[in-house]
């Protein structure tokens, strides 16, 4: 079962990380691009494990809520707000749970008319027998590009900017969520990187601000925008030395990275989100 | 005259054709599966990139990625010609300063490590030189 677990994190996580990578707006190769360097949320979920042991269930959207989404922005949101709780919800191998958002995960897909790339008995088949995660995840990766491509071949591709933020969102949510109860100098340090992340889904939710229902969370980014406009990240100037180990060639980098984000950032910050996720989930 | 216009009917006609066929020729996502399996040591896959020339018409091509201090990244390819061959991965800040190279003492590497202590925004680009296929697939892994 810890193994199932492990692959369905991995899977719902890059269900929202390869949402991330392929959507096109009018300015396809611009959006691309840019949702292209958005942060990994794989690499954010190891960070809050490493942090807090603690799970947070009842914060985690009901998924008996997936019924009351019937319109499709609504539905694209929350498929991004509950892949991420899947995922968490796998980190702590809570299983029951697990199954609980998948089945919602599964619904809105089909509502979106992706269902048809969510092979969830393949991906059970796999956790049972001795293939390796790795090839898992590179699979389940190119099914994402799949669903990615066919949202675009139908010109819904605003689909994936919604699935993107939702998720991001929750994910935004969630490590609020671990900081307030353990305050950590990493986790705080990583809501402030988020500053990158919100530049860059600014950015593609202005190619679709005139589109119906995009309105709302345009302004609401903008408003996290703010926040996050008086945030800093300095980097040192560095360079990269050389070594080589057991064949591999091995850069080690001197320049630093420091974030400059005071406790009044983060209560902003957490309670913006918390007001965000409150609109998308309700 | 009309030798010299079905001379370059027969030309483009040859140029269309050739780069349809390398287009096709290129499965990306072979070589991406090649160098999964090569991607070991405890680093967690992160994303595969597609390294596809189009048949020299392409001579490099350039991802975007966020990377986060105290994570070490560790890319590797595979190219159609063999192993590495053909195809230099270099990694550049976001001032455009090159940090890594595979391509080191006249030898491609099928990749490196790339331990970063600063998080920010950094590019990928895939080169060819002096390749035959312009042809490849890459994955990126990350171990904390």
């Amino acid at each position: 079962m810890k193994k199932l677990n492990i692959i369905l994190l991995a899977f719902s996580l890059l269900l929202v990380s390869s949402a991330f990578t392929r959507p096109k707006g009018g300015n396809g190769d611009d959006v691309s691009n840019i949702l292209q360097s958005i942060p990994s949320p794989i690499e954010i979920s190891f960070l809050i494990k490493e942090i807090s042991s603690q799970y947070n269930g009842s914060s985690l959207n009901n998924p008996k809520f997936v019924e009351n989404y019937t319109m499709s922005h609504k539905k694209a949101l929350n498929l991004g707000i509950y892949s991420t709780d899947l995922g968490y919800a796998n980190l702590y191998e809570k299983n029951q749970d697990v199954i609980n958002y998948l089945d919602a995960v599964r619904s809105l897909a089909n509502g979106l008319n992706i269902g048809q790339f969510f092979d969830y008995d393949a991906v059970k088949k796999l956790a049972s027998s001795s293939s390796n995660l790795p090839e898992l995840l590179k699979q389940t990766q190119q099914n994402m590009d799949l669903i990615n491509k066919h949202l675009k071949d139908q010109n819904r591709e605003n689909m994936s900017i919604l699935i993107l933020t939702g998720s991001w969102i929750e994910a935004m949510y969630l490590t609020t969520l671990v900081y307030e109860q353990t305050p950590n100098v990493k986790l705080k340090e990583k809501i402030g990187e988020q500053k990158i992340a919100v530049e860059q889904i600014q950015k593609v939710l202005d190619f679709y601000k005139t589109q119906p229902n995009f309105e709302g969370i345009v302004a609401d980014m903008k408003q996290l925008s703010l926040v996050y406009s008086k945030i800093t990240i300095a980097t040192s100037k560095g360079k990269s030395l050389l070594t080589e180990s057991n064949g591999a060639l091995v850069y080690n980098s001197d320049a630093v990275s420091s974030v400059q984000i005071t406790d009044k950032d983060i209560s902003l910050i957490t309670s913006l989100v918390k007001g965000v996720r409150g609109k998308m989930v309700k | 005259m009309k030798n010299l216009k079905v001379s370059i009917f027969f030309l483009l006609f040859l140029m269309v054709g050739t780069s349809v066929s390398f287009a096709q020729d290129c499965d990306s996502e072979l070589y991406s599966n090649i160098s999964l399996k090569k991607l070991n040591d405890g680093y967690t896959f992160i994303k595969s990139f597609k390294i596809d020339g189009k048949g020299g018409q392409r001579k490099d091509i350039e991802y975007t990625c966020v990377f986060s201090k105290d994570t070490k990244y560790r890319i590797i390819m595979q190219s159609k010609d063999d192993a590495a061959t053909g195809i230099v991965a270099t990694l550049f800040d976001a001032k455009r300063v090159e940090l890594a190279t595979s391509f080191q003492a006249n030898k491609f590497y099928e990749g490196w490590i790339y331990v970063c202590k600063a998080t920010g925004i950094y590019y990928l680009r895939f080169s060819f030189k002096d390749s035959n296929s312009y042809c490849g697939g890459a994955v990126l892994g990350f171990k904390r």
